[in-house]
């Protein structure tokens, strides 16, 4: 009887996946390298034909710092695990995005087309419009909250020729603080927060070692959540884990975020 | 009406004014003497010359070559367009009509020389077309103020009797140029045909333009769509016969009240897509008025290049080159937000943060200068300008121990420096910057105890009484 049970359950799942993918043939991935975070999703990794939600934790959430470094390292990985070659286009109302920064982290400066929208209904299309296009391998846009609609017509975009959307959550100078974080677009693949993670001094005790975030996984669509501590990498795979989130040891990273005075 | 040296003249009468005996550089207490109910309006050059370059736009339905000539003339080239009227003189008599419609006030002549045609217009017949090659008998019973001469000489060959063009013809050259000076024979020989005479057009003179004229104005938003397509068109066509692209479009729609809209569109990589063209064209239409109707579309290509045949291929989508498949996403994007909204970061020669990057167009060659040196890390946001902060160190040349910055206090873990950074004194004039210690920059990278981390610097030295500052240039993710 039970036996059964698992079966027409398999069965159903089997449907239910078919019915959601609709004509979508599987996407390809780009794996983390690690069975613990790839475990989280149901392809072994990121699809490419799909886009994905960035919000930073805490001060990011308006500097957007730690998130944009945490993109860059995963299409950097987009790039160098040869998943797909093109331009990536990143597309912001603010231009404080830093080309040199990026390419220290390794992200291939020369395929960057930044984009400098009026608006946030602008930076949506011209998304959408980067990711519709051939030749296009990645685009992030820096947005406050796509709602439901924009969301779904990012992926639209993103299915039409696989490409790989980011929607870097960001506040406006002197918005809000928590408003953009409420509105989720639900569309979207996956949303992850960013927060810096303090590092251990380096071998010799000089200077700074690789940088450190606390990922959070917060949402999968078929996946399970996870949090870890992840570092950078200069490996084909640009994270190496450093722990999971449950690890004592780093969970107090949270101080800097007090209010002082 | 013009002040000069405190007289007050006339500068310019009308025709009714002239009737009355009233003529240009009269003392306006003499005028009114003579009219007492005499109107007048100041003097505005730059009013007259701004008309004068609208006009000179308006032109652009009869030729692309409009030169403004003076302060109250035009030269158009007509060379190659006056078919399109069925012959010069059709031309001519369409353009008076136009100019005498709008209430311009306006001589028109035709000659084989910019000179020949100046003096027909100004001293001979209105509407006179010099057959090609006839200047001399045309121009030599015209007063010698027709040739555009000197002020000196215009005023003294009247007084030796000379008063008509052919007089002068006659005279022998090298006396001539002796006596009056070698302008005067320069002048003879542009309007001659035997000098070349350079004409500044407006802009500049290009065959790769064509006109579309409407039987009926148009003035239906899908008219205008269609219109410039057809024009666009036209112009691909051309360019496609000749094995040539260009790089920038401009469609121009010409109102019935002589009000000219343009809308340009530019491409990344030369093209001649008249499809693509019109779809980049499209959405600028709405800022066109089109008022009682749009008479005339022309349209102008710009940096045309010679451009290879391409075969589309069969499989076009499978592997198109990277560009091939960019350029019209960078193309709609840049005609959408502008040219300084979409670019490419380029390495550039400096040490200076804010000057390392270069922004060129995202379809150029990359530059042939290495990438930024991988030893100098560099924050992912870097501020447009460095905010200040307030730090306190240990000991004045370490990087400090806590720092406040948007009233935020951040307590330094660990820090890694200084990378000094100082001006770049080759960039202004000797004594023109100060490169002195007070513009030295010490960066750091600190990283607080919640794992973020800064690029702080402190701008001068401990010396004397200023105390440097500390600011916050960028952050590292």
């Amino acid at each position: 009887m039970a036996g059964s049970r698992e079966a027409r359950l398999a069965a159903l799942r089997g449907r239910i996946a078919a019915i959601e993918a609709g004509t979508r043939t599987p996407t390809p991935v780009l794996p983390f390298g690690d069975p613990a975070i790839d475990g989280c999703f149901p392809g072994g990794g990121l699809p490419l034909g799909g886009w994905h939600e960035v919000t930073g934790a805490g001060l990011e959430d308006e500097t957007g710092a730690a998130p944009a470094a945490f993109v860059s390292l995963l299409l950097r990985s987009l790039f160098s695990t040869g998943v797909k070659t093109g331009a990536i286009v990143w597309v912001a109302r603010r231009d404080d995005l830093f080309a040199p920064g990026l390419a220290g982290l390794g992200f291939p400066a020369g395929r960057l087309i930044q984009v400098r929208a009026r608006d946030e209904a602008e930076t949506l299309s011209v998304l959408e419009d980067a990711l519709s296009t051939q030749g296009v391998a990645a685009a992030v846009g820096e947005a406050e909250a796509p709602d439901l609609t924009a969301g779904r017509r990012l992926q639209l975009a993103c299915e039409r020729r696989g490409g790989f959307g980011v929607v870097l959550h960001r506040r406006p100078y002197g918005g809000r603080a928590g408003q953009g974080g409420a509105v989720s677009g639900s569309a979207s693949f996956s949303r992850w927060r960013i927060a810096p993670s303090p590092t251990p001094p380096p071998p010799d005790d000089i200077g700074l070692g690789p940088p450190r975030w606390r990922v959070e996984l917060e949402r999968c669509r078929g996946g399970r959540p996870g949090a870890w501590i992840l570092e950078s990498s200069d490996a084909a795979h640009p994270f190496r884990l450093v722990s999971p989130l449950a690890d004592h040891d780093m969970a107090p990273a949270e101080p800097g975020l007090r209010r002082v005075g | 009406m013009a002040t000069e040296g405190g007289t007050r003249r006339l500068a310019a009468v009308d025709e009714a004014a002239r009737a009355l005996g009233l003529f240009a550089g009269q003392k306006a207490a003499d005028a009114l003497a003579l009219v007492p109910n005499l109107a007048t309006f100041d003097h505005d050059p730059a009013a007259d010359r701004a008309a004068l370059e609208a006009l000179c736009d308006w032109c652009v339905r009869f030729s692309p070559a409009v030169a403004i000539d003076g302060r109250d003339g035009l030269f158009l080239d007509i060379t190659g367009t006056d078919h399109l009227w069925g012959g010069e003189a059709a031309m001519l008599v369409d353009l008076a009509a136009r100019l005498a419609r709008w209430g311009v006030p306006a001589r028109a002549a035709i000659a084989d020389t910019a000179g020949a045609a100046w003096a027909l217009a100004r001293h001979g017949d209105d509407l006179s077309i010099a057959p090609p090659g006839q200047q001399r008998a045309a121009i030599q019973d015209l007063p010698v103020a027709a040739l555009r001469l000197e002020d000196a000489a215009e005023a003294q060959l009247p007084r030796l009797g000379l008063h008509r063009v052919g007089q002068l013809l006659a005279l022998p050259r090298a006396q001539l140029a002796k006596r009056f000076g070698l302008a005067t024979t320069r002048r003879l020989d542009q309007a001659l045909g035997l000098a070349a005479e350079a004409l500044t057009f407006r802009r500049p003179a290009s065959p790769w333009f064509d006109r579309l004229a409407f039987l009926e104005p148009i003035s239906a938003p899908e008219d205008l769509a269609r219109a410039a397509g057809d024009a666009l068109a036209l112009i691909c066509r051309r360019l496609e016969a000749e094995g040539r692209g260009a790089k920038r479009f401009e469609v121009t729609f010409h109102r019935l009240d002589g009000r000219a809209y343009p809308a340009r569109a530019g491409l990344a990589r030369i093209g001649r897509d008249a499809a693509r063209l019109t779809r980049l064209i499209v959405p600028k239409l709405d800022t066109i008025d089109p008022g009682f109707g749009i008479e005339v579309v022309t349209v102008r290509a710009a940096a045309v290049e010679p451009m290879a045949p391409a075969q589309d291929r069969l499989d076009a989508d499978a592997d198109a080159s990277l560009d091939a498949t960019l350029a019209p996403l960078v193309d709609r994007l840049v005609n959408r937000l502008g040219e300084t909204r979409v670019w490419r970061a380029d390495p550039h020669a400096s040490h200076v943060p804010e000057r390392s990057v270069a922004r060129v167009a995202p379809l150029d060659p990359p530059s042939a200068l290495a990438g930024w040196d991988p030893d100098r890390p560099r924050p992912v946001r870097l501020f447009k300008r460095p905010e200040a902060i307030t730090a306190l160190a240990k000991v004045p040349d370490d990087p400090p121990i806590q720092f406040t910055w948007r009233g935020r206090s951040h307590r330094v873990r660990r820090a890694e420096g200084p990378e000094r950074i100082g001006q770049e004194w080759w960039r202004a004039g000797v004594g023109q910057t100060d490169t002195g210690p007070g513009k030295i920059r010490d960066y750091y990278r600190v990283e607080d105890d919640a794992g973020g981390r800064f690029w702080i610097y402190r701008q001068g030295l401990f010396d004397g009484d200023d105390a440097p500052k500390w600011w916050i240039h960028g952050l590292f993710g």
